[in-house]
């Protein structure tokens, strides 16, 4: 035990470098003019360049591609003004050419690196200074995965999880900014509204397990007829889907719902229920909003669903068009 | 307490205009563009007379780089700015530089080296100027509100702030700040001496 105490306040040398040794960041003592007086073991595995090969060495003179300028300002002020200087990650990056283990330099990407540069004020004359390397890549590593966890959750927020197709908070968002676009830009907007016929019959006949197979197919469909990346698939309700289509006017937007009507049908999916038809079909209603025409979103929305309603009762398995200025229906108040 | 002089204020004034110039050209560096700093006015406070209203910082986030030094006098010295104008200045820099990421936990640390660069800058600046040797800790970062982070600064303080006034431009943009060094008033007192001596030298 008392090999080991500390002698007149101090740490036996050979001690004191087993510590530098067990330090899992590099650290590199430099005098007054920039020789190496520590070179601890961290620092010598990640640069390839032994202690013995290190000390007494200028530090500029140990790397053939020399240091970065930035560095060596740090390490002069340090020396000059005796303040200590933090050399960030985010704007410095990789200043020592240190790699990762083993360390094979031509294969690699230097290591990140957290730098900071201390003075060591000895009782004497001499200025030392401490030079101490963090790795920053397991932190950036970290921030990467938390990066890219917040991404998928901010996808799966707006996101159906039964279909895929996007949710109805996503509609709330999109269709505002698409309402409000088109306003701004004078150009024309059309909403689709597509019902699964007699949906309800095919759940209580086929079971709910088949009804959810049923959506994510027509959710599929609906997507594969759509080229723009701005026209979205929106699952609004149990079987009923929205699309926007945004700049599309009355000719577009029909030949569009038409496509979708046919995709559902196309599908082929037997429906012995079906009061309409042997197979699952849906309903469509469009309603567009012409530029230069008094529309709020509310009687945007109403207007859609009473090209629905009206699909619904021409018989099934068919497309209506309606413009927000041809709704028939009172408009809700609501939002310019 | 002895308000400043006109003469010791403006000897103030110019000793952390000229470490402002320094940190003006270590930023260039790292910029690679002209950057652009300057102590327009230096202040005195008792710290319980500091509030947002004084320093107009209110309703925002404000950024602290603090480092605390010693020698002759001490005292902490704190850089003080709002966060969000502070944040818009570090992506500018780190987007200037090539292949750079956005890494959050990183722009601290990226703030901590802007407030030490600047922080650096006037201590050797004034240690130079007075002839002194100064010792300093390493930056500190913190951020919080500006009820916060002034109301931590004001318990801590030992009564008295001399406050700097700092403007910044960097990229087109312009960042306002203050610079605030904390001190006892004996400390401020051996400052002045230093000062009146400096003064003297001229």
């Amino acid at each position: 035990m008392n090999s080991i105490t500390a002698k007149n306040g101090f740490i036996p040398e050979r001690i004191a470098d087993r510590i530098w040794d067990s330090i899992k960041s590099g650290l590199i003592l430099v005098d007054g003019e920039g020789k190496i007086m520590l070179w601890n073991d961290w620092i010598a595995q990640h640069s390839g360049i032994p202690a013995e090969f290190a000390l007494n060495h200028f530090l500029g003179s140990l790397f053939p591609e020399g240091l970065t300028a930035s560095f060596k300002v740090a390490l002069k002020n340090v020396l000059q003004y005796k303040l200590p200087i933090v050399l960030s990650n985010a704007l410095h990056r990789s200043p020592l050419p240190l790699y990762p283990l083993p360390v094979t330099q031509h294969m690699q990407e230097r290591l990140q690196q957290s730098i900071v540069i201390t003075p060591i004020v000895t009782g004497e004359e001499k200025h030392l200074c401490l030079i101490q390397i963090t790795d920053a890549t397991l932190s950036i590593n970290r921030e990467r995965v938390l990066k890219s966890h917040s991404e998928r959750l901010s996808q799966e927020a707006i996101t159906d999880a039964l279909t895929g197709a996007y949710n109805r908070r996503f509609f709330g968002e999109r269709f505002t900014a698409e309402f409000g676009r088109a306003q701004r830009q004078n150009i024309p907007l059309s909403l689709i509204m597509l019902d699964v016929d007699y949906f309800k019959y095919y759940n209580d006949s086929y079971g709910h397990p088949a009804g959810d197979k049923v959506l994510i197919s027509v959710a599929r469909a609906l997507k594969s007829q759509l080229n723009r990346p701005t026209d979205v698939v929106v699952r609004y309700g149990g079987e009923e889907f929205a699309v926007i289509l945004p700049d599309s006017g009355s000719e577009g937007s029909q030949i569009v719902a038409e496509r979708l009507r046919a995709a559902v049908s196309n599908l082929n999916i037997p429906h012995r229920e079906s009061k309409i038809a042997d197979r699952v079909t849906a309903s469509v209603g469009i309603a567009t909003c012409q530029p230069d025409t008094d529309c709020n979103m509310a009687c945007f929305l109403e207007t859609a669903d009473t090209a629905l309603y009206s699909a619904k009762h021409g018989g099934r398995n068919c497309v209506r068009h309606l413009l927000t200025s041809d709704c028939g229906r009172p408009c809700p108040p609501g939002t310019p | 307490m002895n308000p400043l002089s006109e003469l010791q204020l403006d000897a103030l004034t110019e000793i952390f205009n000229i470490g402002a110039g320094r940190a003006a050209s270590s930023l260039s560096e790292i910029v690679g563009d002209e950057v652009k700093l300057s102590v327009p006015c230096v202040q005195l406070y008792q710290s319980t007379e500091i509030n947002a209203d004084i320093l107009s910082l209110n309703s925002s986030r404000l950024g602290a780089v603090k480092q605390s030094f010693n020698g002759p006098f001490h005292a902490d010295a704190m850089l003080l700015f709002t966060e969000d104008r502070a944040l818009e200045i570090v992506h500018d820099i780190m987007n200037s530089q090539v292949g750079v990421e956005d890494v959050a936990e990183f722009e601290q640390e990226a703030m901590c080296e802007l407030g030490n660069i600047i922080l650096n800058a006037c201590l050797s600046s004034m240690a130079d100027m007075l002839d002194v040797t100064l010792n300093s800790s390493l930056p500190v970062y913190s951020v919080g509100t500006a009820e916060v982070v002034l109301r931590q600064i004001v318990s801590e303080s030992p009564s008295l702030m001399l406050v700097l006034h700092i403007d910044l431009n960097i990229e087109k943009r312009h960042l306002q700040g203050y610079l605030v060094f904390l001190l006892s008033s004996s400390s401020l007192q051996k400052l002045l001496a230093h000062i009146d001596r400096f003064i003297a030298g001229i």
